[in-house]
């Protein structure tokens, strides 16, 4: 046994904790920091000077190049808003809809449908990509805007699962008592459920948001061209276009991480409670 | 009103309500997942007619040493992600719950990769990774090919996944050491355990739903990894990141063989269904620690 007395020992080891902390955190910000630093220089000090060095001078070049030159990244980000909100908007108002259905009213099939719609969360994206893809096609909506978005607008079994499980916590005196007032089953929805379940439909809010804004696999297989092409699919094709033209690529980056960042910055709280309620994803 | 009445009403309510979900259920999940089963017995390249081909496409794709080759991938993936992942995520949260100031601000910091887009993470981390230009090398101080040297592109691409994912294995260990009652730690130290008997003896068992959980989630998602595969690799070298989602994509949209694709998307649907639902069994039948007393 060491000599040192107990409170030399104790900051000793709370030092060496933060030391192995303080590295991770490092770890885990470096490519933020890193790959910000780069879309902010000049190609010509990026080809010249080490690739750790800080930008000197800033420039915007390169978020103005992506922006408004061919590559319409700009262009890019609101179709991507777009499709956000409009999934945002109706898959919670279906799930919404489903989840009181399953959660408050008898009626019969009830359990046998919501294992069926459980049982769909076993379905991985790539499975489903292959025939959503045909179908589209079929339909006439490869790269249009309702492509993009119709496989998801009708609800999302998860959102329904979660949605469920809160809207069984509402008192049954709440439902009854609005129902002798002469509610119908949609007053009640608007006026008394969806009310008291602020909490969840936020964080429903935000999943959504985050994962539409993150979508990859299925705008990549759905657009083609410009026109539907959202954020992940208009830097994935940057990065293959202007191969080794790092600057303008982690400008790409820059603008598709910072809305998260952001968001994440601002609702670090909820964001960090919904994923221990739902796992995220 | 009569009692029938009202259930006929209860009915009329339910399926209104569920109507729009169910539509898309049908339409978009279950309709979709039996056209893969029917395309599975189909030879279609999309430009001549489907043809129906019986099991010939699963001989062909279940004696294809290259899809053999991505499934030996994918496992290789899981085995190398999983235990590192949630090991560093049990000593980050063991180190977070001490007590000690900041703890939360850098819980957060290690979340912010999992919320991002992973295929923009992938492409951040090919210019890390990239010889010429890229930040790790000019760090080291050498010139190594890490996405195009067969023995390292794999480990890049799992290293990259840990990354992103440890922050979110680190929340739910923390949650769980949160949730063990004082009392039974302060019982264990007053009979003598040290700090790491405590947490192999103690903390360990306690956090074995939490160590599930995060286990169970940490392999299905393993098995559908494809943004920072085609960020980082596309596959390659010589099929060595190759992991199962991506091998299917590229069968699928590249090679537009939809059949044997598709083939390879029922192997996989297998392989989840089975991970599930052995889950579901290894929870009913798993005794529990109840602490309520």
């Amino acid at each position: 046994m060491t000599s040192a007395p107990e409170p030399v020992r104790r900051a000793l080891r709370a030092i060496a904790i933060y030391a192995l902390l303080l590295v991770a955190a490092v770890v885990t910000l470096g490519p933020f920091l890193l790959s910000a630093m780069t879309a902010f220089k000049t190609p010509a000090q990026f080809a010249q000077q080490s690739s750790l060095a800080p930008p000197s001078p800033w420039t915007l070049d390169n978020f103005m190049n992506i922006l408004t030159g061919p590559a319409e990244f700009g262009h890019a980000i609101g179709v991507t808003v777009l499709v956000a909100v409009f999934l945002v908007v109706f898959q919670l108002l279906f799930s919404i809809l489903a989840a009181y259905a399953f959660a408050r009213v008898d009626f019969p099939g009830r359990d046998a449908l919501f294992w069926v719609y459980l049982s769909t969360l076993m379905v991985p994206a790539v499975v489903i990509v292959i025939p959503l893809y045909l179908m589209m096609t079929q339909l006439g909506l490869r790269d249009t805007f309702w492509g993009l978005v119709l496989p998801f607008a009708f609800g999302s079994p998860y959102a329904i699962f979660l949605l469920r499980e809160y809207f069984r916590g509402i008192p049954q005196d709440l439902i009854d008592a609005a129902r002798l007032d002469g509610a119908n089953t949609l007053d009640i929805l608007v006026e008394v459920v969806v009310p008291l379940s602020r909490p969840i439909i936020a964080t429903l809010i935000l999943i959504t948001a985050v994962s539409q804004w993150n979508n990859f696999m299925w705008p990549l297989v759905i657009t083609s061209g410009n026109n539907w092409r959202t954020v992940t699919v208009a830097t994935a094709s940057l990065q293959s276009q202007f191969n080794g033209n790092w600057t303008l690529v982690m400008a790409a980056t820059t603008l598709a991480l910072v809305p998260l960042v952001a968001l994440f910055l601002v609702f670090q709280k909820q964001i960090v409670q919904s994923i221990a309620i739902t796992g995220f994803k | 009103m009569t009692a029938r009445a009202h259930r006929r009403r209860n009915a009329l309510t339910g399926y209104a309500l569920l109507a729009p979900s169910l539509f898309g259920l049908i339409c978009f999940l279950l309709f979709p997942v039996l056209v893969v089963l029917w395309l599975s017995f189909q030879q279609w390249d999309l430009i001549s007619p489907a043809r129906f081909v019986g099991l010939a496409n699963y001989e062909s794709v279940l004696s294809d040493p290259i899809f053999g080759n991505s499934l030996l991938v994918t496992l290789a993936f899981v085995l190398i992600v999983i235990p590192i992942q949630t090991g560093l995520g049990l000593l980050a949260a063991s180190l977070l719950t001490r007590g000690l100031p900041g703890s939360l601000v850098l819980r957060t910091i290690y979340v912010l990769p999992w919320i991002c887009a992973p295929l923009a993470l992938g492409v951040v981390w090919k210019w890390i990774f990239a010889p010429t230009g890229g930040a790790l090398d000019a760090i080291l101080g050498t010139r190594i090919e890490w996405l195009t040297d067969p023995n390292l592109a794999l480990p890049a691409v799992c290293a990259v996944v840990i990354w992103t994912n440890v922050g979110y294995v680190t929340l739910f260990f923390m949650a769980g050491l949160l949730n063990i009652p004082a009392h039974i730690l302060e019982a264990a130290k007053l009979d003598g355990a040290g700090s790491v008997a405590m947490f192999w003896r103690i903390k360990l068992p306690l956090l074995r739903p939490t160590m599930f959980f995060v286990l169970v989630t940490s392999l299905i998602s393993a098995f559908q990894i494809f943004d920072q595969v085609y960020a980082l690799t596309g596959g390659g070298p010589e099929y060595r990141t190759d992991l199962v989602a991506s091998h299917i994509y590229s069968e699928a949209f590249q090679l537009f063989d939809l059949g044997r694709a598709a083939v390879m998307a029922v192997v996989l649907l297998a392989i989840l269904v089975t991970v599930t639902v052995a889950q579901q069994l290894y929870f009913r039948r798993r005794t529990t620690y109840d602490l309520s007393s």
